[in-house]
Formats: structure tokens, sequence, C-alpha cells
């Protein structure tokens, strides 16, 4: 394939090989449902910085021409479009908005948010689109006017109604933006370090986050105020909060923290339970009145809100770092299903319908 | 009334002549000749004498003319006699005349000779007497007897006798078969002063001469490593070994056959006594050859070696010395019966699989010969004669001139189909030598095997300091872990698995990766109860499907590259220590007792629903594009595990234990690092291969990856010190951190805000995976500023 005696391409045969490790050490880091033009296509953010979006149809087609042969490697599947968004990793995508006029935003290790229109992205072939909008991450300014690093952005959460983006920084503040003017509406200072995780509950005018120094908390998004912090911040070896989810009335809130998932009624404000898993927790998502999480094994695990554990499968990442479900289900072999996406270390992605089957697994051809 | 019969007759006669061929010659041969004639008289008397009645009738007058009438009528009939006589004899004419013709063509032909012989007589009569007019100038001198002529002759003719003319001729012709022997030690005498000179002519003849023996594809290569050598100077001796006389024997043997005469026996005597003849030093040399030819008689048959030999000597070209250094020897050999040409290294009694020359260029591992016929001839194994040394590399036929259609057709392999098409094209079509100059074969297999051979002497000089637990040395001032100042400890450096012998087989290497939970699955699968199953069904849990998910788990494993089964099972033990320890120490926790059940009853469960599902994958493949079988890659490859050790400020000794994969295109390929971290405190139970997972596999990213852009491309043969280097300093790093980070208490993004404690503090970890930040400088500046 590289040539042989006959045709010697010595650099060519080196380029493959780095490029064959690019792709088994690279790490998706979050897959995002498309909204309603392409219900069944998805968007992959991955380490490598780019954002690919592959549809359902053509991978499965893609796959059942390539088979689980021999088990011995995965499908490389060749996206249906791809932009390089972010130097560095690109470590969250979201839908800002509805249908057709959504905007996909995705935050970086380059410490920017980058919004392209979805219509515009889904239907270019280039590789290249341009991005509609582009907020940069404000660095410190030390004595002498000394720049801070840019801080990366871990997380990133939409609130269309109040035309309101909030971002989890690398500087330990929670920003949100104004989607009109590209500003910033407010920042929530107060963790210690920096935030992994954040989830908006616009029914209360609220964000939520999850940091480093293994505290959650509760701001308020009008006053900009802390209102109340979740889990201790005395202890030495607590874990991040690495993942938070919250359910669909926002009453009921997951936080993976370490190994475990804790789970709290927002109304009451307790801790209804703490769930444990062998492994570390790396995302979490509510199905309704039940939990899925994955970590840092190959194994996606469902628990009721009691902290039972309904199922786990098997999933092709050994790490996983993204689990997203199907807001509505998607049709897929006549019959809507509720489908389920997780991607991980390997750049590899799996999808997984509700009763288990791995509807394709495949990893993400690089650009 | 008769005349009327013999009209009858007539007219049978004719209708018989008519009708039938046969008869007409009989009948009309013997009667007619005789009758005719007769016939003709006969009716002539009577004609005359009809006519004389009838004049005499006239002239009586009167008479009754009834008669005349009756005469008429005889008349008439004689007239047709007349006719029918006349046409016999003309028949009996024409045919007479026919045969005539016949017989007068050898009369004719007699007759021609007979003039030819005569002018020829006249011809010779006329030289005979042309002979016999010759007139000599001196008529009168004769002939004289020996005894007449001592006689008579003079005495200046007299003194050279005819026997000191013998004596002559003898003497010289004696000198003359002197000769070639002085030449031949004067030959010999020149040889010390021709090596002193550096012409070597004597041997060269002596080579020619033997390659014009050799087969064609050892020609090819003789040839154009001889036309490199003397064109551009290229640092490679060559020499050719074997007897001419068993080259000469064979050739003639090789002539015979082709005219139809094949003597096995011949062949095989050939075979064996081939190397005894040898009239060079070079008989012990070839004394092992002779016994590894005989050991295996039943295949010396088909592993029939030619008599010739190449044997190629690799000098290093990087060195301006005069003397420079041999790098390797190679030997090439060909089979006459499989068609192959295969190398060896000389002097190097290794295992295949330790041959430097393997993989030289991608998927040539040597281990099945490369031509479909080959495979045919020696039948199913397909596998070479795994004890030979010398291997039919596919480098090899393409330096032989030999080109190799790919097994699979390159179109199966999607996407870089045009490339490969031409590829194929190239492949297809009939060697040719302005074809094999183009591609620079001769130039790049050389280049190859120095680059190979250099990188694997520093590879070995780097594995020995390894062994001796010796961090080895980079000299390099440019990359950041030359300059980094090791604090972890280099433990253990151990040789795991000298070498994938078995690559190719798929079946065994399968089996090697089917994962521990799967085995405990399966012990467990038979205690399974079917309540369980229903109360599965009621939590609105379906089934997943099992033989998805097993072959998934059972590659996902292997993500990061071919990781070595050995590495691979060995973190797999670690990470199901883990996950399934509960399982293991059974009924300990009550909590975990439902994973357990849990995770046997659906992949219990699936095994039974999804079994047709996993068929239909199978219809499926066969007709998906195949995939390209990557087993070659770690053939030849070693295994070493190196373990790091470091305490950190809470007494606990952390190991880190590495899997190295170095396969043997290192550094091309370069050695691939699987890690896994442990501690060793007090309690176990603390830590788990989950709390580091992500960031192990960071690290092996970086060392497999990311930082072989950082090395200079001078160092390529010294990575795998880089590599260790490297890993020794990220390990360091990652250690570091703890202690300094359970000081902090407020993290800013880099230490020039404004400290809160009073500290400077530094931000480590960053991102969603939380990776250890690593950020180094580069050494280099940008063009046009000064450094």
């Amino acid at each position: 394939m590289y040539g042989d005696a006959t045709n010697w391409n010595e650099d060519e045969y080196r380029e493959s090989i780095l490029k064959e490790r690019e792709i088994q050490t690279r790490t998706v880091f979050r897959t995002a449902w498309a909204p309603n033009p392409n219900p069944d296509a998805f968007v992959v953010a991955s380490s490598d910085g780019t954002l690919a979006f592959h549809s359902m149809s053509s991978l499965v087609s893609q796959s059942a021409a390539f088979g689980y042969s021999k088990g011995e490697d995965f499908m490389v599947a060749v996206p249906e479009g791809m932009v390089r968004a972010h130097e560095g990793p690109a470590y969250d995508v979201k839908f800002y908005g509805e249908d057709e006029d959504a905007l996909l935003l995705s935050c970086g290790d380059d410490g920017r948010v980058r919004g392209w229109k979805w219509r515009d992205f889904a239907d270019s072939t280039e590789n290249h689109v341009k991005p509609l909008l582009e907020l940069t991450n404000p660095q410190h300014k030390g004595p002498w006017g000394a720049l801070s690093p840019m801080p990366e952005i871990n997380a990133i959460s939409v609130d269309p109604q109040s035309g309101s983006v909030y971002t989890a920084a690398g500087d330990s503040c929670a920003y949100c933006w104004d989607m009109e003017s590209g500003k910033i509406k407010m920042i929530f200072k107060g963790h210690s370090d920096y935030l992994h995780s954040l989830v908006s509950r616009s029914s209360a005018s609220q964000i939520l986050t999850g940091s480093e120094d293994g505290t959650a908390r509760i701001w308020d998004c009008k006053t900009g105020k802390c209102i109340k912090v979740i889990g201790c911040q005395e202890k030495k070896s607590r874990f991040r909060i690495s993942s938070m989810a919250l359910d669909e009335s926002e009453s009921w809130l997951a936080c993976g923290q370490g190994k475990n998932i804790a789970v709290w009624n927002l109304p009451a404000s307790e801790c209804v339970s703490t769930i444990s898993s062998p492994a570390h927790v790396q995302d979490v998502m509510f199905d309704e009145k039940q939990i899925l999480s994955v970590g840092a094994e190959p194994l996606l695990r469902r628990f009721d809100l009691n902290g039972a554990l309904l199922s786990q499968i098997q999933c092709a990442p050994s790490s996983a770092f993204s689990v997203s479900l199907h807001p509505t289900g998607v049709s897929f072999l006549s019959l809507s299903q509720h489908v389920v996406a997780v991607g991980g270390y390997g750049g590899l992605v799996d999808v997984i319908s509700q009763f288990g089957s791995h509807l394709c697994t495949f990893r993400s051809s690089s650009l | 009334m008769r005349c009327e019969k013999a009209m009858e007759d007539g007219e049978i006669e004719e209708g018989m002549v008519t009708a039938d061929e046969y008869p007409t010659s009989e009948a009309p041969r013997r009667e007619p000749v005789k009758s005719a004639l007769e016939l003709l008289r006969e009716s002539k008397t009577s004609v005359e004498e009809i006519v004389g009645r009838m004049l005499s009738i006239k002239r009586e007058e009167g008479n009754n003319k009834s008669e005349i009438r009756e005469l008429l009528t005889q008349m008439f009939l004689n007239f047709v006699n007349l006719r029918q006589a006349n046409r016999a004899i003309l028949t009996e004419e024409d045919k007479v005349k026919a045969e005539t013709e016949r017989a007068k063509g050898p009369v004719d032909f007699t007759t021609l000779q007979l003039h030819n012989l005569m002018y020829e007589k006249s011809h010779y009569v006329k030289a005979i007497k042309a002979c016999r007019d010759f007139k000599s100038k001196y008529p009168d001198i004769d002939l004289v007897s020996e005894e007449a002529f001592f006689r008579e002759a003079p005495e200046s003719i007299k003194d050279q006798s005819k026997k000191s003319l013998l004596e002559t001729i003898a003497e010289r012709k004696k000198f003359l078969s002197s000769l070639p022997v002085h030449l031949k030690s004067l030959k010999k005498a020149s040889i010390p002063v021709q090596n002193q000179l550096g012409i070597h002519h004597t041997k060269k003849l002596k080579q020619h001469s033997l390659a014009e023996l050799l087969p064609p594809p050892l020609y090819v290569i003789y040839s154009q490593l001889l036309a490199l050598k003397e064109a551009f100077q290229e640092r490679i001796d060559l020499e050719l070994l074997g007897s001419l006389k068993d080259a000469q024997a064979y050739a003639r043997l090789q002539s015979k056959k082709d005219s139809g005469m094949s003597s096995n026996t011949e062949s095989s005597r050939l075979e064996d006594d081939g190397p005894d003849d040898d009239d060079d030093g070079q008989r012990r040399r070839k004394r092992p050859k002779k016994v590894t030819s005989k050991e295996g008689s039943d295949k010396a048959g088909l592993y029939q070696v030619h008599p010739l030999k190449i044997v190629l000597h690799v000098y290093d070209d990087e060195t301006s010395d005069t003397k420079p250094l041999k790098l390797v020897v190679l030997k090439f050999e060909y089979f006459l019966k499989l068609n192959v040409v295969c190398v060896g290294a000389e002097g190097s009694p290794d295992a295949p699989e330790k041959n430097i020359f393997c993989n030289l260029f991608p998927d040539d591992a040597g281990l099945e010969p490369p031509h479909q016929s080959t495979k045919l001839i020696l039948g199913d194994g397909q596998v070479f004669d795994e004890n030979r040394t010398s291997r039919p590399y596919k480098w090899v036929q393409h330096l032989a001139g030999i080109d190799i259609l790919p097994e699979v057709s390159p179109i199966l392999f999607g996407q870089d189909t045009p490339d490969n098409i031409d590829t194929a094209k190239s492949d297809a079509s009939v060697p040719d030598l302005s074809l094999y100059r183009q591609q620079h074969r001769v130039e790049t297999v050389l280049q190859r095997i120095r680059s190979r051979k250099k990188a694997h002497l520093a590879l070995a000089e780097q594995l020995d300091m390894l062994m001796k637990h010796e961090l080895p040395a980079v000299n390099c001032e440019d990359a950041p872990w030359a300059l980094h100042k090791v604090l972890c400890a280099l433990d253990s450096w151990l040789q795991i698995r000298s070498s994938a012998r078995k690559s190719c087989s798929l079946t065994l290497s399968s089996v090697e990766q089917v994962p521990e939970p799967m085995e405990i699955d399966g012990d467990r699968r038979s205690l399974s109860g079917k309540e369980d199953v229903e109360s599965i069904r009621e939590d609105g849990e379906l089934p997943s499907l099992v033989t998805a998910a097993a072959l998934i788990t059972t590659s996902s494993d292997q993500t990061p590259s071919k990781v070595s089964s050995l590495a691979r099972s060995r973190q797999l033990a670690l990470m199901t220590k883990n996950l399934d320890s509960p399982i293991s120490s059974k009924g300990k926790s009550p909590s975990f007792k439902k994973y357990e059940d849990d995770l046997d009853l659906v992949l219990d469960d699936d095994s039974e629903v999804d079994e047709p599902a996993g068929n239909n994958e199978a219809h499926v493949e066969a007709f998906g594009p195949v995939k390209a079988d990557n087993s070659w890659v770690d053939y030849g490859a070693r295994e070493f595990a190196l373990v790091f050790s470091r305490k950190t400020d809470d007494g606990k000794l952390w190991k880190l234990e590495a899997m190295v994969q170095i396969s043997m295109e290192y550094p091309l390929r370069p050695p691939f690092f699987s890690l896994s971290l442990h501690t060793s405190s007090g309690n176990d139970n603390g830590t788990s291969e989950s709390d580091h997972y992500n960031e192990l596999r960071a690290m092996e990213a970086e060392v497999n990856l990311h930082m072989l852009k950082i090395v200079p491309s001078d160092q390529e043969n010294y990575l795998i010190s880089h590599q260790i280097r490297c890993l020794a300093m990220l390990f360091d790093y990652y250690m570091d951190d703890p202690s300094k980070r359970g000081t902090a208490t407020s993290v800013v993004d880099v230490g020039l805000c404004k400290p809160v404690d009073g500290k400077l503090l530094v931000r480590s970890f960053r991102g969603r995976d939380h990776r250890k930040m690593i950020s180094w400088k580069d050494r280099g500046c940008a063009s046009g500023y000064p450094c």
C-alpha cells in the first residue's frame, strides 16, 4: 500500500504510520445530535480540534459494507462535513436554537467559542466553513500588563430564551455571553480551580457549574451571585466535578464526581442518593427518570434515581467522555428508537440503541 | 424378320452403351472388333449384291416392283448395319487413341532422361578430353622416389634432412605446450600485485565467467549491483560463490532438459555434491549449507538451490575512510524449483524473525513465498521452510527483476484506488530493466539495508544500556527531555517476548485476544437462572447485541494500535481486576452483587437472542471490502517491560510500567509504549487503573506520537532513548504534582496574577480529560532574527 522496492516513498510511509497512531490516540470529547433538517445527524468534537458531522444513514450503510470483520479494527468513517474549529482539542459542542435556524456552537482549548449556521455547516461540502460568530475568553492581566495564557473553555451551555450562552472556562470563572452583541454579560467568579462542566437551569434562571476544586456551585444569573455550594471545599483529596446533568423538569441534578454520581433534588436542595461505580465518571445524562453515565471504562451504565444499576452495556471507547441521547429518537429501520452516542478515547463513537445493540461504531477519519 | 431382330439387337446394344459403362468395355471390345469389320464387309457385299440385283431388275424392267421394295428394305437394313459398324469402329479407334496417349507419357519422360544423360555424358566426355589435353609448363619433370632424391639432390637441400625438420617441429610443440603452465604461474604471481594495486583482474574474469552461468534472476541482481558499483563507486562488494563445474553441469542439464530429457537423479546428485568440488577456500564455509539441504531430504527436491550464490558486502557509505566499516553481508540464492530468490545474512544463524531484512519494506515478513505459483508448489501450509535462514522477501524478487502481482486485487482496498491501480499496472507488466532502473530499485534497497542495519546496531547498543538499567544518554540539545534531570529510577528492563514468530496465523492471535471478562461470563453463564432474566426484562432494559459487543471489547482494547497481546492481556487483567473484583470475591459487598447479576444477564441473554444477527454480519463481511491483514507488522517485533519507580513525599511507591514493542521496522515504525501505573502502598484499594487512565493515555500519545515530531531526523536511530527519557520526564512531572497541588488553595491561570496566599501558583491540569499541561519552548527561533 505504501510502496515497496519498486516505488518506495519512505516519507509517505512514515507519515502513514504516524497518522494511524494519531487516529488511535484521538479522543472524542462530545457528540451532539443535530436539530430538525437532519435529525439523524450528529456532530463530533475531537481532541484534534475538529468538528465532524455524520449522519446515521450513511454510517449504517458504511458499517454494513465494512462489517465487524474479525473484530480487528473499527471502521474509519468519512464524515459528511468537517471543520477544524479550534487550535487544540474541541471540548464541547451544542446547538443554539431550533430547526433550520440553529447555530452550532463549539468551544475548545484555544479559549474560543465559535458558531456556525447549522444549515450552512450541513450543506457545505468544503472543509472550511467560515464561523458566523467567535467569542474569545478574556485573558487576565497581571503586573505590568502581562497577559495570562489563554484559558480553555471546557463546557458550553445555551439559553436561547434569554439569548445567552454560558461557558465554563479554565480561569475558574463561568461567563455569560450575549448572543446579540457577542459581549460578556456576566462573570461568575468563586471557584478556586478550573471549571469542567456547566449546565443552565433556565426555568429558575440559574446556572450550575462543576469544578476541578471538587465543588459544584449554583449561581443566580441575574445577580451573578453564588447561591449554593455543593460539596465541601476543604478536603484535599476531593475529586473534581467532571460532569453535570439536569433532567427535563430541571428539578433533578446528577453530578459526576470522581467515581460517584450524586443525585440532587434541586427544589428540596438535598442529595437524594450517591451512586458509586468502579471507574471515574466522565459524563452523565438524564433519560427521563434514569441516569446514563460513562467514565474511564468501556461501559455505558444506566441507573435509576435511587442509584440502582439498571443495565450496563459494553461500548467501544475504553474511556468515554461523552454520552448523548437523541432528544426525540431517530427513525431508523422504520421505527423510532432512542439512541445514545458514546464518544471517547481512540476517536471512537459508538451509537447504541435503547435495546443495547450497536447501530454503528466508528472512528472519525481525520482532516 | 431377321433384319428386325438384328435392328433390335443393335438398338439394345446402343441402349446398353448409354445405360451402363461396365458391359460396354466388355462387349464392344471383343465382339465388335471382330464383327465390325465383318459386318462392314458383309453389309458391303450384301449392298453390292442388292444393288446388283436391283440393277438387274431395273434392266429386266417390268418385273414386279414388290421385289424392288423388298430389296430396298433390305438395303436400308444393310445401311443401318453399316452405320452401326462404322460407329463401333470409331469408338474403338477413340479408345485406342486414349491408350496410346497414356502410354506416351512414360515414353516421353524416359526420352527426356535419356537426353539429359546424353548431355551429361557429352559434358563429361568434354571435361575428360580437356584434362587429357592439359599441358604443364615443364612437361619433362617426373616424380622421383625418396632414394632417387637423396641420391641425386644437390648438397644445399640435402642438409635439411626431413629428420631434422621433424625434430624442430617436436621441439616447438613442446615449448608451446609448456607455455600455459608458465602463464598460469605468472598469473598466480601477479595476484598479489593485483591486490596491491586494487585491480582484481583475474578475479573479475573468473567472476564474469561465473556470472554468465547465473540463473536469470540472480544475474539481474548481480549485473545491476555491479553496474551501480562501477558507475557510482557505491560502497559494496560483490562475490560469486559456488563451483564453476557445477554451474556448467547444471547449465548442460538445463539444456538437456529443454530438449526433452529430464533426469531427476542427476539433478539431485548435482545438488548434493555440488559444494564439494569448490576449488577456492570456500569449502569449509559451504559445509553447513550442504548439511541443511540434506537433512530435509524429502524437501530437497523442492528446495533445490542453484549452485551459484551471490555474496554482497555492504559498507557504510557515510564515512569517507578508505576502509569503510562493513555493515552487513548478504547472500542471495536461487531456488530452482520454486523460482524464488532468497536472501540471508551471512554468518548469522538467527531465526528468521530476527533477520534484519524482514519488513525492510511494508508487508514483507518473508514468511510465505511471494508468488502464487510457489504457494501452489509448496502446497497447503504455504509457509516457506521455517528453518531456512534465507527468506524469500518480496524486495529480493523486485531486486531480481521478478515482479509480483499483489495477492488481493488492489481495488478491494477502496479509497486510494487511483494510486493503487497504477502500482498494480506496473506490477503486472513484464519486468523490464529500464523500468527497473527508473525505479532505482538497487539504490532503494541498499539505502534501506544500510539504514536498517545502522538502526539495529544503534538499537542493540541502547538495549544493552537498558539491560544494565542505565538510561541511555541523549545527545540532543533541542529536546526538553534531554535537559531534564531524571528523578525516577529505572527499576527494570526485561525482554518479555523475543519475537513474534507466529504472526501470520490469525486464529491464534485472536484466541489470545479474548479478554478476561468474557471468560468470567462464560464460566458464570451456566449459573444464571431464568427468573433473573425475567426480572431484568421488567426493568424495561432489553438485551444488547452481544456478538457485536464481544467483538468490540476484543478490539477496543487494541485501540492503541497493535498492542502486543501480552501487554494487552496484562493491561486488561489490571482493568478487569477493578471491574470484576467484586465478582471474584463473591458476596463481599451486597451493592456489587447487583452488578454482577446484571452484567451476567445482559450478556447471557444476548447470546441467545442475537444469533441470527451474528450470522448476518458474517454474511455481510463476505461481501464487504477486504481489510488489510496487518499481522505482518508484529512479525519480528520484540517486546520489553520497562518499570520506572518513584517514591512520593507521602511514602507511596509509584511504579510506571511500560510495555515497549519494538518493531523490526525501527525506527521507521517507532517503538510503541503501553503504560500502566501501580502503587505499592500499605492499603491497596486506594488506586485503580481508571484513576490515571486518561493521564496514561495522554502520556502514551505523547511518547508514541507527538514527541516523535520533535526528535531531529539525525537522531532517528536513538529514538528509543528519546522516548524513554521523555517518558521518564513525563512520569516525574506527573508524580511531582500532587504534593504541589495539595498546598495550593487557589489556582489562577498563571502565576503573574496577584497570588492569594503569597505563593506564585502555576496551573498544571487542563481540559476535560484532566490532562497534565506540558509546555516547552521550541529551541529554534524565527528566521531572520538572531537567536
